[in-house]
């Protein structure tokens, strides 16, 4: 491991813990090892070696290094924070350091790049967009929600697929809701970018970017605009996670009032919410997700990606915010994951599921030949419940996708 | 927070460049029969059913009259016999057996029998035939044959340069791309303006409200048009974008030309009173007629047969001469007057820069105001910034970062945010509320041009 300081005597004796080298050598993951007697430190309140372990985590740690030092780094952070009692502070500055340094441009680059390199957000794409064109094939009103970060790279496909797929093209109502403040500041940027890009397809097309909201409970029917004669498909990227985890429920009552002809759900698999009130449990789920998270960019990326860089600051937030800010709520930005079975169940009060078409599986397994192995398509069991479908990283489910009708 | 609702009501198929793989072409629905045609029902069975086709000599059966035909030539029939046993009295066209099927209808019945076969196949039928590199499934083998030749040799090729393999990610990137936003500019202006009137006088006359994205109106017009491009001749192509499309277009390029009046923009008197009702555009749809008339009067009164003539290629620049305004468009058409597909750069820097003080200049200069918005100048009067609004205004880079970062508590944080050396451009004052001509340039640039910082 370059770059890592050894000049400092391995207090093994003292602590009682092992020395940063013999983890290195043994299996290199270092990391995970050390964080996690950590967090058993700080559940313990066990403050000398706390002291201790942070101090070691900052001397091997490196936003710059190999995984193991970037996973060390960003969740040293949060444990950081959460000993010293100062998530909220950190989260806002954190929030205002990346308002700061990003544009329009380096975030359109980013998306767009993380695209081209990696399904993870692509799969939960054509997966909705397959449901969506299913769904409301025929209609000539079509209205959108659509509650997600994605900068609407979601939708030329569609817009595209609304142009040359249909005999008619219908006319398209497109409500962005956006949750994160970053991606909200670009928003107007998008604006005309979708609505160009829209005429040059010859798809009717109206476009609306709802935003200023402190949190997505805040979301009525009549504030979305809802219309009688309109076909409504609610898409949700990446949204559920940040309802509070008390008014999820509510939150899908709320879309089950739009009366939507679809509901298409893309969540990231991991459990941060059922797990919320036991500090060792959720840390552990939290960096398990991240490691494969981790792993997954790096090989995905080049190594000296700017990009990869800037989609591993932006864990740091959610880090801290699940480990060190307690469920505030005022930030609305909770970010609580929750796994595939786990929304199902809610769902399933307000909605009946949809397995997806043939025709979108095949295209998702054709989208994923497109990129580098280690992607895998899982489909739901036969018989089972949830009729979700996981988008695998070397064999770990790590991005659920489902249909769900009233 | 207010809330945008933009309302963007367009016709389908305006398109008339097709950089993008293009867009289903609409030929008169099909299904549009003749009435006097003799409509036939076959059934799903009788349908499917291959070799209606047979020889009265040896009984064999043929998918299709023309290879029945082709056979029966074997056969040494005397000349008589040759013709055709059965004369075709009444056309005859064909109904899909699917009975929620649109072509159900004799209303709407298909023409030949393949073609029905094929409809029916491919919307009611099995997919039985799939591609193999992409997944794709077709009912119909021919068109999975065809599918498979060109599936994954196509290239898409975006303005910007850039080349994808994959359909998909070419759209997406069109979407993004800024070479799109040049394209479509000029379409956006017109109705941006319709919604946008009102008396908000902050926009460009022919591009869509200040922004990066909304810049170089006219760059495509000088964009070197490569051969696998359009099939339009440039000129006709900008200046089509440029009046706008449809009475949409029409009547909002005529308001504006209202309100250029009313901000006291230098115009000849008779422009204006002379302006007509809403420009008269036929050829929207048709892109390659060479008949558009406009009534667009720039300055001389013109009679709806000199506007004949100014359909060619560019405009005759003595129409244009005693125009006060500092009309891009006249300019514009003084750089096209070569008309050549590759003029470069730095041809159209000069050109620009013998047209005089009133022609602000990198609006010209399509690549090149490009790069302008993306170093931006902290120079507020930089016309550039001007011409292309500012960056996102959002964007307030500054040199706080580092401020705020110290903030941060003990563990280097500063690793993670390393100070952004990105500057903002203050161009808000610029944008809001100044005067604006039609180009949307302040009118302190075309009294200075000095102060163009060497564009010119």
């Amino acid at each position: 491991m370059q770059g890592i300081n050894r000049r400092h005597p391995q207090d093994s004796s003292i602590t009682g813990l092992p020395s940063p080298d013999s983890g290195e050598n043994s299996d290199g993951k270092w990391a995970s090892r050390l964080l996690r007697e950590c967090a058993t430190a700080m559940s313990e309140k066990d403050s000398s070696k706390i002291h201790h372990l942070l101090w070691m985590l900052n001397e091997l740690a490196s936003p710059y290094g190999d995984c193991d030092q970037k996973l060390a780094f960003y969740f040293l952070q949060a444990l950081f924070c959460k000993a010293t009692d100062s998530g909220q502070r950190c989260y806002k500055t954190l929030i205002s350091v990346a308002q700061k340094s990003h544009s329009f441009d380096s975030i359109r680059k980013l998306i767009l790049k993380f695209q081209e390199v990696s399904p993870w957000t692509t799969f939960g794409h054509v997966a909705s967009n397959g449901a969506i064109l299913e769904a409301l094939e025929g209609e000539k009103k079509l209205h959108i929600i659509d509650i997600s970060n994605t900068l609407c790279t979601q939708w030329p496909t569609l817009l595209e697929a609304l142009a040359t797929r249909n005999d008619e093209t219908p006319h398209l109502k497109l409500t962005v809701v956006v949750t994160t403040s970053i991606v909200e500041s670009v928003m107007n940027e998008i604006t005309p970018r979708m609505e160009k890009f829209a005429r040059l397809m010859g798809v009717p097309f109206e476009f609306r970017v709802m935003s200023g909201l402190n949190f997505l409970g805040e979301l009525t029917k009549d504030s979305l605009g809802v219309q009688e004669d309109e076909a409504i498909a609610v898409n949700c990227i990446g949204a559920f996670r940040r309802v509070d985890v008390e008014e999820r429920r509510a939150f899908f009552q709320m879309i089950q009032s739009l009366r939507p002809k679809v509901v298409t759900v893309v969540e990231e698999e991991a459990d941060l919410s059922s797990s919320r009130n036991d500090f060792i449990k959720c840390f552990d789920e939290c960096l398990r997700f991240y490691t494969i998270y981790f792993d997954m960019l790096e090989q995905s990326f080049a190594p000296t990606s700017n990009e990869r860089l800037m989609l591993e600051r932006e864990c740091s937030r959610s880090i801290v915010s699940v480990l060190a800010c307690d469920d505030e709520i005022d930030h609305g930005d909770s970010e609580r994951r929750e796994r595939g079975n786990q929304w199902s169940d809610k769902l399933r009060e307000a909605f009946i599921p949809v397995g997806y078409s043939d025709d979108v599986v095949d295209d998702i397994k054709a989208l994923l030949k497109r990129y580098r192995t280690g992607w895998s398509l899982v489909l739901p069991a036969a018989g089972g419940d949830d009729l979700g479908i996981n988008l695998t990283w070397k064999e770990e489910p790590v991005v659920w996708a489902s249909v769900w009708k009233p | 927070m207010t809330e945008e609702v933009i309302l963007v009501s367009s016709t389908p198929n305006l398109i008339s460049e097709c950089n993008l793989p293009p867009v289903k072409k609409k030929r008169n629905l099909p299904g549009n029969p003749d009435p006097e045609a003799e409509v036939i029902a076959l059934s799903p069975k009788t349908l499917m059913a291959t070799n209606r086709f047979l020889c009265e000599i040896c009984g064999k059966g043929f998918q299709r009259d023309q290879n029945l035909q082709l056979h029966r030539r074997g056969h040494n029939l005397p000349w008589k016999l040759k013709q055709r046993t059965n004369k075709e009295v009444r056309k005859r066209v064909f109904v899909c057996p699917e009975k929620t099927c649109v072509h159900h209808h004799p209303s709407r019945a298909l023409g030949d029998l393949t073609g029905i076969k094929k409809h029916f196949c491919r919307k009611h039928g099995e997919k039985k035939w799939k591609c193999e590199k992409c997944s794709k499934r077709y009912a119909v083998q021919s068109d999975w044959k065809a599918h498979s030749k060109t599936c994954g040799t196509r290239e898409y090729k975006c303005d910007c340069g850039t080349i994808f393999s994959r359909r998909d990610s070419f759209v997406t990137h069109r979407a993004f791309c800024d070479a799109l936003a040049e394209e479509t500019a000029r379409v956006t202006g017109a109705s941006h303006m319709n919604n946008h009137a009102a008396g908000n006088i902050n926009y460009h006359f022919i591009g869509a409200p200040l922004g990066p994205n909304t810049v170089q109106n006219f760059s495509s017009i000088f964009k070197p048009i490569s051969s696998s491009d359009q099939n339009i001749d440039p000129t006709r192509r900008g200046l089509l974008h440029w009046m706008g499309q449809g009475s949409q277009g029409q009547e909002s390029v005529a308001r504006n030309f209202q309100e250029m009046h009313h901000m006291g923009i230098p115009m000849s008197s008779g422009v204006v009173n002379n302006f007509p009702d809403p420009l008269v555009i036929n050829s929207c749809s048709n892109p390659q007629q060479s008949s558009y008339q406009w009534s667009w009067d720039l300055g001389n009164n013109l009679s709806s047969n000199q506007a004949e003539e100014l359909t060619k290629n560019s405009l005759p620049l003595n129409n244009i001469e005693d125009l006060s305004i500092p009309s891009l468009f006249s300019s514009q058409h003084q750089i096209h007057q070569p008309s050549s597909a590759n003029m470069s750069a730095t041809a159209l820097l000069q050109k620009a820069a013998q047209i005089g003080a009133t022609t602000t200049d990198p609006s010209f200069l399509g690549n090149f105001g490009f790069k302008c918005s993306e170093n931006p100048v902290q120079n507020e009067k930089n016309s550039c910034g001007v011409l292309y609004g500012s960056n996102p205004v959002t964007s307030g880079i500054g040199s706080d970062v580092e401020s705020s970062l110290s903030d941060l508590s003990g563990l280097n944080q500063l690793q993670m945010y390393p100070p952004s050396k990105r500057q903002h451009v203050k161009n808000d004052k610029i944008t809001r509320g100044e005067t604006r001509d039609f180009l949307g340039v302040g009118m302190e640039s075309i009294c200075h041009p000095s102060s163009l910082n060497g564009w010119i």
